[in-house]
């Protein structure tokens, strides 16, 4: 606990519904996820005197202000609605902790909310007749859905540059799933075979299907206070240790100079070196998969294996399963649970700390890392039971 | 969701702006050119107000040699925008003669089955709107 002024806890969780196919509210969605995050603290909405959250579209998730003026908050102490920059949903919960373990602020939550319309890239739109700003060296192009071509284009990179085989990819989707058909929250439960991702639609070549995560209606919040408030609360609190952001050199979305990790190498190194504890002291990590590509270059960039390492690391999937030498993403993750962009893995390394997660609950879990974004848009968390 | 397409919609045209005009003006009279310091010696795309290595103001644009190779590419082959026919290869490329500047391209003219990272590729030009792209093609023959 070396970087922050104050000992930061989460102090609670919660979650919205998590469905497919209506379209619920998000502003409902909001207040499930948030009402059950204060449950689960135990408190009153009213104590919170932070409120952070992320956004990337225009209409996809309700404003720090709204949420404030509908809990009947009478003042904030500090807010911020992060606007498609940084790790996503890991970005609001991040910000919380930097309020509170610098003061600012007392009693934060944080949220994702994403309906599963925002969450497609798939959208067929007619282009505008000129680019400007960064898009004149790239959507002229056709980079259309970019996310998806950078995702395939590191894909194919990463194959080039360690000979990796498209099972490794796999191995991510694969595990999701078993960790979702132990997860009831978990919207995609089914079992998947290595077959049944090598065969799944091609979305850009060589990115696939099932590389990509699960889209959802669905809203994670979290309460960020010190860890002083958070004894006195009824729950158990979960500590942060460390939290890093990372961007890399040339931080740009196509153009930095690391295409393959982005800032995942200068997050870990940070981290490691802001933490008490060593990668050897991971009990499980929570890992963004928006896409299959984050887990294999984070685990690497952490250093719980070498580079270009793996796929004989992950030992055909049982590394990072259940009894697993690092179980990973143990909700389902994006992939499976469905997608709240990160934030999600926060929440689940919380109730895996608590020792709250009934059939996969990981023995004897202290410590977990949490880390998001692939390319210039990096962060991660080390938290622990304390 | 919109019928079949039957007017042929225009791909989108760069929009220079007071940074990138040199390098759009140049593309438009087929010369590849880039940022090169005069203090540090490194290329730097996309332009920029100033050297990104030693923060050197306004270096110049220079003509550049239009060899380079595959870093990396994707294949569309479900179309995302009606004015972009698919297949096509969206990749990013190095310059030969400034490994440090990777540019985003198609790879026109090829047999996209055929594709493959480290494939020596060329500059080419595309017409598009009032202005050129640089587009990469497949290098013609040994020593093109």
């Amino acid at each position: 606990m070396s970087l922050l002024g104050r000992q930061v806890a989460v102090a609670g969780i919660g979650y919205s519904d998590l469905s497919r196919g209506d379209a619920p509210d998000p502003r409902m969605l909001t207040l499930q996820s948030c009402h059950a995050a204060i449950a689960d603290a135990g408190i009153a909405a009213t104590d919170i005197d932070g409120i952070f959250e992320y956004l990337h579209a225009d209409r996809e998730s309700p404003r720090t202000m709204w949420l404030q003026r509908v809990l009947g908050i009478p003042n904030l102490n500090a807010y911020a609605d992060l606007f498609a920059t940084g790790p996503s949903g890991l970005g609001p919960p991040m910000a919380a902790v930097a309020a509170v373990g610098s003061g600012v602020c007392e009693m934060a939550i944080a949220y994702r909310t994403l309906p599963q319309r925002e969450g497609n890239n798939g959208g067929i739109a007619a282009p505008p007749t000129s680019l400007a700003g960064p898009e004149q060296f790239t959507g002229v192009y056709g980079h259309t859905a970019g996310i998806l071509a950078n995702y395939a284009l590191k894909k194919r990179r990463r194959m080039h540059e360690f000979g990796t085989p498209a099972q490794d990819y796999g191995q991510i989707a694969l595990s999701a799933r078993r960790w979702a058909a132990l997860n009831e929250r978990a919207v995609q439960r089914a079992p998947l075979t290595m077959e049944d991702y090598l065969s799944s639609r091609t979305i850009i070549d060589p990115l696939l299907l099932l590389d990509c995560d699960y889209p959802v209606n669905g809203s994670c919040a979290v309460i960020v206070t010190t860890a002083e408030r958070a004894a006195d609360l009824p729950g158990t609190p979960v500590l942060v240790d460390a939290m890093a952001w990372g961007t890399g050199a040339g931080a740009d979305f196509v153009f930095a100079d690391d295409l393959l990790y982005g800032g995942s190498i200068d997050c870990s190194r940070r981290i490691w070196e802001l933490s008490d504890y060593t990668v050897a002291d991971l009990d499980l990590a929570g890992i963004y998969d928006g896409f299959t590509h984050l887990p294999i270059s984070w685990i690497e960039a952490l250093g719980v294996c070498g580079f270009g390492e793996f796929g004989d690391w992950v030992d055909d999937g049982r590394s990072i399963g259940p009894g697993g030498v690092l179980p990973l993403n143990t909700s389902g993750g994006m992939l499976a649970e469905g997608r709240v962009q990160g934030i999600g893995l926060l929440a689940e390394a919380v109730e895996q700390l608590r020792g709250d997660c009934g059939a996969r609950q990981v023995p004897d879990a202290h410590v977990a890392v949490v880390a998001g974004g692939g390319s210039n848009d990096c962060g991660a968390l080390v938290v622990h039971s304390g | 969701m919109t019928g079949p397409i039957t007017q042929p919609v225009p791909k989108p045209a760069p929009e220079p702006d007071e940074v990138s005009l040199p390098y759009w003006t140049a593309a438009r009279e087929g010369r590849l050119v880039v940022q090169r310091c005069t203090s540090c010696g490194k290329a730097q795309f996309p332009p920029d107000l100033l050297c990104r290595y030693c923060q050197q103001p306004d270096p110049p644009f220079v003509g550049i040699d239009g060899r380079g190779t595959i870093y990396t590419f994707a294949i569309y082959t479900r179309s995302f925008s009606p004015a972009f026919e698919v297949p096509y290869a969206l990749a990013l490329v190095t310059l030969d003669a400034c490994p440090e500047v990777r540019m985003m391209t198609n790879i026109v003219e090829a047999d996209l089955a055929e594709l493959a990272i480290g494939d020596a590729v060329e500059v080419t030009f595309e017409k598009r709107g009032d202005w050129a792209l640089p587009q990469f093609r497949p290098a013609q023959g040994a020593g093109a």
